[in-house]
């Protein structure tokens, strides 16, 4: 760890040059937005700063300050005890903050640790650093782990000298049982195994899913890596590859769960672990699995791939339950709250009956939230398949949209159907896709059409709200020559053409 | 460098989450029909059989110690036969065959955690969020911390389950990649500068990758003095999302001084009603104000009681926005609707108010 | 962090990866290859004779894909996959590869 091309200290932030200078920005608030809003509506903040503080700080009197810097003290001479010299004590001054108010405090329960773990008080050292600068001290790298192109996601710290510990400290991301549920063995044999390699942190979970263990350095990244998969665990995702999988609780404990989102996504991590471990890809590829139109895994634009279970045919109607609702609640408030939220106008409610026009019914789940005993699913069951979501960087976000309107996927042969799907879209995408451009920005650069056409799905009026209003159509079968069934401007053919003067020529 | 040569097995693939289940979901998995809420935080569900499983739900900061894990381990093996689930929003699901144990549950969970129970039903649940200083390589400001703060202000809507129109799902990100997602509040970080390059970064980075990566091609190639080949940004072009940051670190697009906050809202990702929105931008220009941005709290404070006073049942934060208006959500909320609240992206027209319905 | 060979003065970041891509020679690989445990065969200069090509070409390391096409098409389908690269390098072709060839390190996991 000599001294990095890349580091940046406090004394040497960019914001002091670069080539693109532009010192006014810098220094003045003449073009900070914020001084201009926040005296629009300063007053709202300044009034609302004495109630925050009371809020954030109940115990805002004297006596508790008094507790809580007695209560820091003792921690450092904790910290003292677990090997840290005197002079080199750890300044947490600002992030103690962060110790008091209802909300659990990851800084506490951090310190806490920190008294085995001196990595965790420098963690929390230069954490407090960040704080004071509002400037940011780790730095990327990239670490491997024997046979796989991610699933640890390496850090430098940028300030090693102060906080040698910290020097290396990765996290390495692991994928979870299927819908978050877990054993206390199998928890406590990941702690275990955790502690024994590294500064002992655990996430539960990141965004995209994964268990994040962080607190590991070069090389005990890869022992706790081989112990870990020794004991059955692997890697997660990262990079230009298929990501971790995420679901909804599905029907291990939900009555609205229309396909089994647990088996579905262990089915898809364990076809193609090689693409989840070895990137691959134009750029990340993400399936999120909800078991109905909830959507409680975020999966509509979260991920590239959303699987949303839905039904086919009419509705479960329990007419004695309805009876028992509208008598309980009103019927004012079934109008209000169920008849009128519905976005297709197909459920009434007539002599305390419900009726519903299943036909124009799109499976939004509102009135069976709302009356979930009297109302329920079809039981004709399956999954809207959907592709494209993904947030903001670069083109802004994009909502997933309807690929497949509705696709069985009950037994191992149906997800034959959907694994196949995949497998075209990933040929299609990755051998015409630009580096980093997730299959959503895809689309909307080659057009659905051509995708549809590049995977070969058919077009379905449910992939669209409405149909184009812009005249300018490239019809194929009408282009000149085709009316007549002549080649027209099938280029294939055209080369052949071009090819065949040619040979005549010579 | 060298590295032992016995490795263990490659490709496990992901743990069987059969061995995971508690015995009552494995019992009747597929088989349930019904739920009731008991109290916030509270749920049971209940099977063909008539089996009932209890679900305490806690919420957490997330970042654990593995003692912490331990404890809640303790906990579970106590009261729930050894098994539990977490949220997709870091909450600790606890899941119990009995109904009595429920009380001494909650008091431990209190008391030995310090977690508060609750996150269901028309209440804020715990906010997700990116990993900010804590372990990001390219944050602006933090996420743990904001979070932390943010909530101890929600924590009566966290505990509650009655006191708004419908769920509040809040994110939080660190730099304008945004990774926190869609959510009726969302918490984002704003870059207002170029990014100024550190020349003497240049030279390892994959320069036609970085020139690629710009969504407005503002980042040409440039000869430098010594024939050398850098880069240039054209400031007018660049819209500070920091696309290249992420591909090559010299492009340094934060700075301490100027990064400020902003406030969307209305992200919905299920389909439920109309279906699913974009959050939108509503406050804007916060300062970066460690430890607790209180001018953050105090903006999320301000949305959620105008909310509360005038959302309807079951109605989320985009679709009250969308009932109400925008203009009666500023005045409603006294923040200022500026020009900079006006789409100029490719789509923005299709934001454009293209009739003259007007709330007068 | 620097390494002597040759008596040439080689610097490096902190993980390895050659700073000025100019000095790479065959030599220099050879070392860098040795340090990651890699024992250099016709197979692995297959691999890295590609990405140097590319590189000098496009000046940025190719995608994966294009990197399996390109060894699948000289080499025989069954090599062109990502199983075989990382069979040669353990470390991934990204990571390893790319630092044995001189090219520079990969960006993150944005």
């Amino acid at each position: 760890m000599g001294g990095g091309f890349r580091r940046v200290y406090p004394e040497n932030r960019p914001d002091h040059g670069g080539i693109n200078k532009d010192e006014g920005l810098g220094e003045s608030g003449a073009r900070r937005p914020h001084v201009a809003s926040l005296q629009q509506f300063g007053g709202l903040l300044e009034s609302k700063r004495v109630y925050l503080h009371l809020l954030v700080n109940p115990y805002s009197c004297a006596i508790n300050f008094a507790f809580r810097y007695i209560k820091r003290i003792g921690w450092q001479n904790q910290m003292k005890g677990s090997g840290m010299s005197s002079e080199n004590k750890i300044n947490t001054s600002m992030i103690d903050d962060l110790e008091s108010g209802p909300w659990p405090s990851f800084v506490k329960d951090l310190k806490s640790l920190a008294t085995k773990k001196p990595a965790v008080g420098q963690l929390l050292g230069q954490l407090n650093q960040s704080y004071e600068d509002r400037w940011n001290y780790w730095q990327g790298t990239v670490l491997n782990v024997d046979g796989y192109g991610g699933g640890v996601i390496a850090r430098y710290s940028e300030l090693a000298e102060k906080y040698p510990d910290i020097a290396q400290f990765h996290t390495i991301r692991i994928i979870p049982p299927a819908g978050w549920v877990y054993s206390t063995a199998t928890l406590r044999e990941l702690c275990d195994i955790w502690e024994k390699h590294s500064a002992g942190i655990i996430q539960l979970h990141g965004m995209t899913g994964d268990i994040l263990l962080l607190g590991s350095d070069n090389k005990s990244t890869f022992d706790a890596a081989e112990e870990l998969m020794e004991h059955g665990w692997d890697l997660g995702g990262s990079g230009a590859a298929l990501r971790t999988l995420a679901c909804c609780v599905g029907q291990a404990r939900c009555e609205m769960a229309l396909i089994d989102t647990m088996a579905i996504q262990t089915h898809i991590t364990n076809t193609y672990i090689s693409e989840l471990h070895r990137p691959e890809f134009p750029y990340k590829y993400k399936f999120k699995i909800s078991g109905c139109a909830n959507d409680c895994a975020c999966a509509m634009q979260r991920s590239d791939m959303p699987i949303i279970g839905t039904w086919r045919g009419p509705m479960q109607i329990d007419q004695a339950e309805v009876g028992k609702f509208v008598d309980g609640h009103g019927a004012d408030f079934v109008i209000d709250n169920v008849i009128t939220r519905c976005p297709t106008n197909c459920i009434s409610l007539k002599d305390n009956q419900i009726e519903v026009d299943d036909d124009n019914c799109v499976r939004c789940m509102h009135c069976i939230n709302v009356m979930h005993k009297a109302l329920k699913p079809g039981k004709d069951r399956g999954a809207t398949i959907l592709i494209g979501g993904k947030r903001t960087l670069k083109i802004g976000d994009t909502m997933s949209s309807v690929l497949v309107p509705f696709m069985k996927l009950q037994t191992e042969e149906d997800w034959e159907k959907l694994t196949d799907l995949v497998e075209r879209i990933w040929e299609f995408w990755g051998e015409h896709a630009l580096e980093h451009e997730r299959v959503g920005e895809f689309i909307n650069r080659i057009g659905l059409g051509a995708f549809l056409d590049g995977v070969g799905l058919e077009p379905h009026p449910e992939m669209i709200t409405a149909p184009r209003s812009n005249p300018y159509i490239k019809f194929e079968e009408l282009a000149p020559g085709m009316l007549e069934g002549e080649s027209g401007h099938d280029p294939a053919v055209v080369n052949e053409e071009v090819e065949s003067m040619e040979s005549t020529n010579s | 460098m060298a590295r032992a040569k016995k490795m263990a097995p490659r490709d496990n693939g992901a743990p069987d989450y059969k061995k995971n289940l508690h015995p009552l979901m494995a019992k009747n998995y597929g088989k349930w029909s019904y739920h009731e809420k008991l109290r916030p935080g509270v749920l049971v569900h209940g099977a063909e059989n008539g089996d009932r499983l209890y679900t305490v739900r806690a919420g957490s900061p997330r970042t654990l110690s593995v003692d912490k894990v331990r404890q809640i381990c303790d906990i579970a093996d106590k009261y729930c036969q050894g098994h539990l689930r977490f949220t997709s929003r870091a909450n600790v699901e606890f899941l119990l065959a009995n109904e009595a144990d429920i009380d001494p549950l909650i008091k431990e969970v209190n008391e030995t955690l310090g977690f508060p129970v609750g996150g269901t039903g028309h209440s804020i649940s715990n906010i997700v969020h990116t990993q900010g200083w804590l372990h990001c390589n390219l944050p602006g400001t933090d996420a743990a911390g904001s979070v932390k703060a943010l909530m101890d202000l929600l924590y009566e809507e966290f505990v509650t389950d009655d006191s708004l129109p419908a769920r509040v799902k809040i994110s939080a990100s660190c730099c304008q990649i945004n990774c926190g997602g869609q959510a009726d509040i969302s918490i984002n970080l704003q870059h207002h500068h170029p990014p100024r390059i550190k020349p003497e970064g240049v030279g390892v980075c994959e320069l036609p990758k970085v020139v690629a990566i710009c969504p407005v091609a503002a980042i040409r190639p440039r000869q430098d003095e010594t024939g050398k080949t850098t880069l240039e940004v054209v400031d007018e072009k660049c819209m500070y999302c920091g696309a290249c940051h992420g591909q090559c670190p010299t492009m340094e697009i934060r700075d301490a001084k100027t990064d400020t906050l902003s406030i969307w809202l209305g992200g919905k990702t299920a389909s439920t009603r109309k279906g699913p929105s974009f959050m939108r931008l509503a406050v804007w220009g916060l300062p970066n104000n460690t430890p607790r941005w209180p001018e953050v709290g105090a903006a999320v404070r301000k949305i959620l009681d105008v909310y509360k006073q005038t959302g309807r049942p079951y109605e989320r934060i985009g679709e009250w926005v969308d009932r109400i208006g925008w203009k009666r959500f500023f005045e409603l909320t006294g923040f200022p609707f500026t020009k900079y609240h006006i789409d100029d992206s490719p789509l923005a027209r299709s934001t454009f108010n293209t009739s003259s319905h007007v709330r007068l | 962090m620097s390494f002597e060979l040759n008596g040439a003065t080689y610097e490096t970041d902190e993980d390895g990866y050659l700073l000025n891509l100019d000095q790479w020679s065959k030599e220099v690989a050879d070392y860098l290859a040795a340090e990651e445990d890699v024992e250099m065969t016709e197979a692995h200069w297959e691999v890295i004779n590609f990405l140097r090509e590319y590189y000098e070409e496009y000046k940025i390391a190719p995608m994966i894909r294009i990197l399996t096409k390109a060894i699948g098409k000289k080499l025989g389908k069954e090599k062109g996959n990502t199983k075989y690269l990382y069979e040669l390098y353990p470390g991934g072709p990204a990571k390893q590869a790319c630092k044995i060839a001189g090219l520079p390190k990969p960006t993150g996991c944005v």
